[in-house]
């Protein structure tokens, strides 16, 4: 008993390094941010009142949050299903080669490892300047579009950048689900006569709903706090068209009028949000893959 | 465990001399100099190599005049994160000894009490005093001026001299002056809109000009919310001019790049007085000179512009606030300053700024020397940022003039009542 009280302490001393980095980092942060979002701080002064709920109320009628989060959620559905289906694409592709599987991991997974910011900025050039000269060029016209200046064209261009970025990612999942997948299970359902695609959807999808359990997380998680890419690509433009919620808080707390208290409100809300969804999404997803 | 306690024991005696030492060396006050740190925080990068040999001379000085071994740390964000980390820095008692804002930020920091009162040092007592003006704070200099510009419409010679032009005094010559470009095959005006304080220039122009020459009342009676961009809504006639006779793609564009594109005779004129330097890298041969905007008829309102924008302040409570002042007293030394603000390309702000100047700026400020120039006005800078936003909807067509006004009227009236 004695033995096993003291393994407990040795364990929790381990965990004390990591634990103390997470308490500093993440939860301090986290929570004196619902702190200030009970405040008027303005992010420079000494001093601050306590306002109680009042920047929560004036939330309710700010129309370019609103907006902000009406855009971002457009964003979420959209790289959703675009960055998931094309990673199980190229996961099940880079699976079937039989060479050099390894070669086209690695290429497919190098977007991954680049900065969102550099990445941003490297399209930019291919948007403002590759795409145009083609386009004046070589007459391929369908090119020639305002990817700056159109809501909508600017809107495509951050979904492909951002799924640029984060396929590489998913498609590592998926590829980790797909090897687990027994390969007898495959066999038994070719000798049944299943054809590819029978055999895809009625057996490796199904084995592989842990990693779209996963992936899905993901990509919800990190899409709703999307800052990076829009702001290094369009900078929430033209005014405030592309403007995802993050981007939102960040102009609030830093920019401008300079509300630091207010922004945190804003963050507080954007944090239940992505709760709530992610939560609900494990929930159902986990069901599903007991069912089966 | 007798070596444990032993070993830890050692450690911390070997600590505590390391410590020792750091703190040791600057007591001894003999012939051995004082040492002290001093950090510094700016928001121009591109200048980083002027500061640096800058404060190195700054460094050689303290040791030879006052026996002081200083050490200067000067740190250059990028502009856009500027504002973010200057305030995560003075608010997480990290806060530099010195540091740059800009111009219209003054009050605030004032207010929040981070800068120290420079009434009466030697740095700037120098300065002119219509720039002087832009750094005072219920008549205390509370910041030593560093960058002072002058905006208007930056031209190209070489083309207005083939379209036999003569410079714009009011908004129709301004037309004709586009259509004479546009028959000699020429785009009149240069769009660079990605960035939202480009487009924003021309809302800065045209309301300058406007209340300087006009309207003479008009902010003052925004700050009371008793006015309304209604009432100066003609400034929207230039801004349709500039925009109806401009390079295509404009919101795919920077500042810089437009720059660039200028200078390689792109387009004939182009609303921006910053980045000169750009053009000048670009094409060396490029001629170019500036005219004030034009707002309507009235040639009262036909001005240039002349703002202080980045100023360098003195931290209130820094451990190192005198060494701090000599800084700042030398940011505008007699002897070496002329040639640091000649390097960087600014503008002079004191007599001892006895450069010359490249041409443009000479032609500039020949209107100021004739009184034709004004303080760049004040506005909230959320203000200024919504003006920008909206100016690149305005562009793109989500928005008409008709619904920008009561929006900026609200940010107006918003802005006043958080300023409370």
């Amino acid at each position: 008993m004695k033995y096993k009280r003291n393994g407990n302490v040795s364990l929790l001393l381990f965990t004390l390094p990591a634990l103390a980095v997470y308490i500093i980092f993440k939860l301090y942060p986290a929570v004196s941010g619902i702190f200030y979002s009970l405040t008027n701080w303005n992010g420079l002064s000494r001093e601050y009142d306590f306002v109680g709920m009042e920047n929560f109320v004036e939330l309710l009628t700010d129309t370019y949050f609103w907006d902000s989060l009406k855009f971002t959620t457009l964003y979420v559905i959209a790289l959703l299903l675009v960055a998931n289906a094309a990673a199980l694409i190229l996961a099940v592709a880079v699976e079937s080669v039989k060479k050099g599987k390894g070669v086209f991991r690695t290429i497919f997974c190098l977007p991954n490892m680049i900065s969102m910011i550099i990445g941003g900025y490297m399209w930019q050039f291919i948007f403002y300047k590759v795409f145009y000269y083609m386009a004046d060029n070589f007459g391929w016209k369908f090119l020639d579009k305002s990817w700056a200046g159109d809501s909508k064209y600017a809107f495509l261009s951050i979904v492909i950048v951002a799924a640029w970025g984060c396929i590489g990612y998913l498609m590592i999942i998926y590829m980790a689900g797909l090897q687990g997948v027994p390969a007898h299970l495959l066999e038994a359902a070719a000798l049944d006569g299943a054809n590819g695609w029978q055999k895809f959807w009625n057996v490796t999808f199904p084995m592989i709903r842990p990693a779209l359990t996963i992936c899905i997380f993901w990509t919800l998680n990190s899409a709703f706090q999307v800052f990076d890419v829009i702001y290094s690509l369009t900078g929430g433009g033209p005014g405030r068209s592309t403007q995802s919620v993050a981007i939102n808080i960040y102009e609030e707390a830093f920019q401008g009028n300079i509300r630091y208290g207010y922004a945190t409100a804003k963050s507080t809300v954007l944090f239940l949000i992505i709760f709530v969804i992610t939560a609900v999404q494990l929930k159902i997803m986990q069901k599903k893959e007991e069912e089966l | 465990m007798k070596k444990k306690v032993l070993s830890i024991m050692l450690c911390l005696a070997l600590t505590a001399s390391a410590v020792g030492c750091g703190s040791g060396g600057s007591e001894d006050n003999g012939e051995k100099p004082e040492e002290a740190e001093l950090n510094i925080l700016m928001s121009f990068p591109q200048y980083m190599e002027q500061w640096e040999g800058y404060c190195r001379q700054f460094e050689e000085k303290m040791l030879e005049e006052e026996n002081i071994k200083v050490k200067v740390n000067l740190e250059m964000p990028s502009s856009d994160q500027y504002d973010s980390v200057l305030q995560t820095r003075l608010t997480g008692d990290d806060a530099p000894d010195l540091f740059t804002i800009h111009a219209n930020n003054i009050a605030k920091y004032t207010e929040a009490g981070y800068l120290a009162d420079l009434t009466g040092s030697e740095g700037v007592s120098k300065v002119y005093d219509d720039v002087k003006k832009t750094v005072m704070v219920d008549e205390k200099v509370m910041a030593v001026p560093i960058e002072s510009t002058a905006w208007g419409v930056v031209y190209n010679k070489e083309m207005f001299e083939d379209a036999g032009i003569e410079l714009p005094e009011t908004l129709d010559d301004l037309r004709q002056v586009c259509e004479k470009l546009k028959a000699k095959g020429y785009t009149p005006f240069m769009l660079a809109f990605q960035e939202q304080w480009v487009p924003q220039l021309m809302t800065a122009l045209t309301l300058g000009g406007l209340v300087s020459g006009e309207k003479t009342d008009w902010l003052d009676r925004m700050y009371e919310d008793q006015g309304s961009y209604e009432e100066v809504k003609e400034i929207f006639d230039v801004i349709d001019l500039i925009m109806e006779n401009g390079t295509d793609r404009a919101m795919e564009e920077g500042a810089e790049m437009g720059a660039a594109d200028f200078a390689n005779g792109k387009a004939a004129m182009y609303v921006n007085g910053f980045s000169t330097a750009t053009m000048m890298e670009t094409n060396p041969d490029l001629q170019i000179g500036m005219f004030p905007l034009p707002v309507n008829d009235n040639e009262e309102c036909t001005k240039i512009n002349l703002s202080t924008s980045t100023v360098l302040g003195v931290y209130e409570g820094g451990e190192q606030k005198e060494l701090a002042m000599k800084f700042a007293d030398y940011v505008l030394d007699d002897e070496d300053s002329s040639q640091l603000f000649q390097d960087c390309g600014f503008n002079p702000i004191a007599p001892c700024h006895d450069y010359e100047t490249t041409p443009w700026v000479q032609e500039a400020y020949k209107y100021v020397e004739e009184g034709r120039s004004y303080q760049d006005l004040v506005l909230p800078s959320a203000v200024t940022d919504e003006q920008g936003k909206l100016l690149q909807e305005l562009y793109v067509g989500n928005v008409t003039v008709d619904d920008i006004i009561p929006r900026l009227d609200q940010a107006f009236q918003e802005a006043n009542k958080l300023a409370q």
